[in-house]
């Protein structure tokens, strides 16, 4: 057996990888919605990679979070850069299931208008900045710098709610969450 | 792609792979642990590409040594010629296979050690002009009997790594304790950490002692006495100043009983700052809430923006002809076919006379039957 270090180590970079190459599909995918790049041969191809990249760093992320904990040194949550770490991938995974689902259930329609398409791509674009974010603390929790260490990020920093606040915020999260989950079904069965 | 694209893409990436840096090793160091020898070897870099290190190494440690008793073994480095960043790493090891070397594998315990930790390798960091160190380990025996230990070296120089291991195992033998003997309790695992700016109070459990005097210090300065409170039957308890800064100081302990008196190893106590802590559950709770509010907002916003194709609720004309050549099909094909296999063969001689198509598709089986005068043969 491999210790949890290495473990993370894979799975993080698992991680990484897929949503990088995710994020410069998603510009990709951007700019030829836009008709800033005017190949709309690239579209099938920059749609299937940002998804097919998106899906597999979304499966690969509850494993670096997990192994990620029991990795840590110390018992817990002990740092704060290790709660913002746990924020920025919990974010970064709710942008990439939004992504995804929204990608699912309506199919070539998130691409039908320029707004449509935006969001999709802002959305995923997100999802693959939050998990490079996630990276660079982890970079700076273990060895003191990183490369986004330019933009002096916070890390120190805890933003953290009441937990009445945080629990509201869950239960609008799910009400959100089923309602447009219905209401995909809903388009997707007319369509 | 035409072929001049390609030449320069070649060019280009073949630029890139000459202007990488070659590394074999972690300038940067990678911290006290419990490690094989095998890191030293290999895990820094390639191993066929270390160097011999000049250092020399040599172990010492005090002339008795008692199975269960907290020793100090003491490794001192000369001849050191490191990089430029002046990291050093140092093992102390029981074999020089590669693995399963640590003290800990042939049953002993490494309580502290001058980095203030309890690991097997320290790394310390140098000045350039410096070219001898030592670094000491106390650790203590879960039984008697002769242990070698060995000591091992790496670190960086002339853009290579170097790496060098004693030869010769240093022999320390564990005997048994004397009767008596005042002691530290065979458990007793002593604190390594304390916050800033709060007194410590180091509680000790002792076996067979009578009294107890602990001295303390810090580097460089003098050897200070720190007051001692019996707080128990062989349990005392002593008061170590508060720190005001991330230091480390050293204190042991003086036991006297019946038996004769012992002096216990200089153990490390570093000054940290207090531990962050925060309330687990509302992190866990704000992170799934920051998860589904995220994922359901996107879902909620794609879901209005997606265009709705233009439809009534009444107007099922594009489902209609759909159903209809559906029920069609679903009617029509087992009809056909089972009319087909309804229908009486005809005889040889074709229609009987008198006989209309119509008639022998629905009375043929009848003709045939001899009903109507006909038959099979």
């Amino acid at each position: 057996m491999i210790s949890s270090q290495t473990f993370h180590v894979v799975s993080t970079e698992l991680v990484v990888g897929a949503f990088s190459v995710s994020g410069l599909s998603f510009l990709f995918c951007l700019l030829l919605h836009l008709d800033v790049l005017k190949k709309a041969d690239w579209k099938p191809m920059f749609d299937n990679v940002a998804h097919f990249t998106l899906a597999f760093g979304l499966a690969a992320t509850p494993f670096a979070v997990l192994s990620g904990l029991s990795s840590s040194p110390g018992e817990g949550l002990n740092s704060p850069i290790l709660v913002n770490k746990m924020f920025l991938s919990m974010a970064g995974m709710g942008f990439a299931i939004g992504v995804f689902i929204s990608r699912w259930r309506l199919s070539q329609s998130v691409w039908a208008t320029s707004k449509t398409a935006t969001v999709h791509c802002t959305t995923g674009l997100a999802a693959c900045g939050s998990m490079l974010l996630t990276a660079s603390a982890g970079g700076t929790f273990l060895r003191g710098e990183s490369l986004l260490d330019v933009l002096s990020l916070p890390y120190d920093a805890v933003l953290l709610f009441p937990t009445v606040i945080s629990g509201i915020g869950l239960a609008i999260g799910i009400g959100l969450l089923v309602l447009g989950w219905l209401r995909m079904n809903a388009i997707s069965s007319v369509h | 792609m035409n072929f001049n694209h390609r030449v320069y893409t070649v060019l280009f990436l073949s630029l890139l792979l000459i202007g990488s840096t070659y590394g074999a090793a972690e300038p940067g160091g990678n911290g006290d642990a419990t490690r094989d020898m095998q890191c030293g070897g290999a895990c820094h870099g390639d191993a066929a590409l270390n160097e011999t290190s000049l250092a020399t190494l040599t172990l010492s440690s005090p002339s008795t040594v008692y199975a269960g008793i907290p020793t100090t073994l003491t490794l001192t480095a000369t001849n050191l010629s490191l990089s430029s960043t002046g990291i050093v790493g140092f093992f102390l090891l029981t074999d020089t296979t590669g693995h399963s070397d640590t003290p800990k594998d042939a049953g002993w315990d490494v309580l502290s050690e001058s980095n203030g930790g309890a690991s097997n390798y320290v790394e310390q960091t140098l000045p350039s002009s410096q070219t001898e160190t030592s670094v000491s380990w106390v650790v203590r025996s879960s039984s008697e009997g002769m242990t070698s230990f060995y000591a091992a070296i790496h670190h960086g120089g002339s853009s290579k790594p170097f790496f060098a291991v004693t030869s010769t195992g240093y022999e320390v033998e564990a005997k048994e304790i004397p009767e008596n003997l005042p002691r530290l309790a065979a458990d007793f695992t002593p604190q390594s950490t304390r916050i800033l700016d709060v007194p410590t109070e180091l509680g000790l459990q002792t076996e067979f002692t009578e009294s107890v005097q602990v001295e303390w210090k810090v580097e460089g300065g003098a050897i200070m006495s720190a007051q001692v409170n019996s707080s128990g039957d062989n349990m005392w308890s002593a008061t170590i100043p508060a720190a005001l800064q991330p230091t480390s100081l050293q204190w042991r302990a003086i036991l006297q009983g019946d038996g004769p008196e012992q002096t216990t190893p200089w153990f490390t106590l570093t000054a940290e700052e207090a531990g962050w802590e925060i309330e687990e559950f509302a992190v866990y709770l704000q992170a799934f809430s920051l998860l589904f509010l995220i994922a359901g907002a996107v879902l909620a916003l794609q879901s209005r923006l997606a265009p709705l194709p233009v439809s009534s609720k009444y107007d099922q004309t594009d489902l209609l002809p759909q159903r209809l050549d559906e029920e069609s099909i679903v009617e029509s094909v087992p009809q056909e076919s089972s009319e087909e296999s309804e229908i009486a063969p005809l005889p040889a001689g074709g229609l009987p006379n008198g006989w209309n198509e119509d008639q022998w598709k629905w009375y043929g089986h009848d003709y045939l039957a001899g009903k109507y005068g006909g038959g099979q043969e």
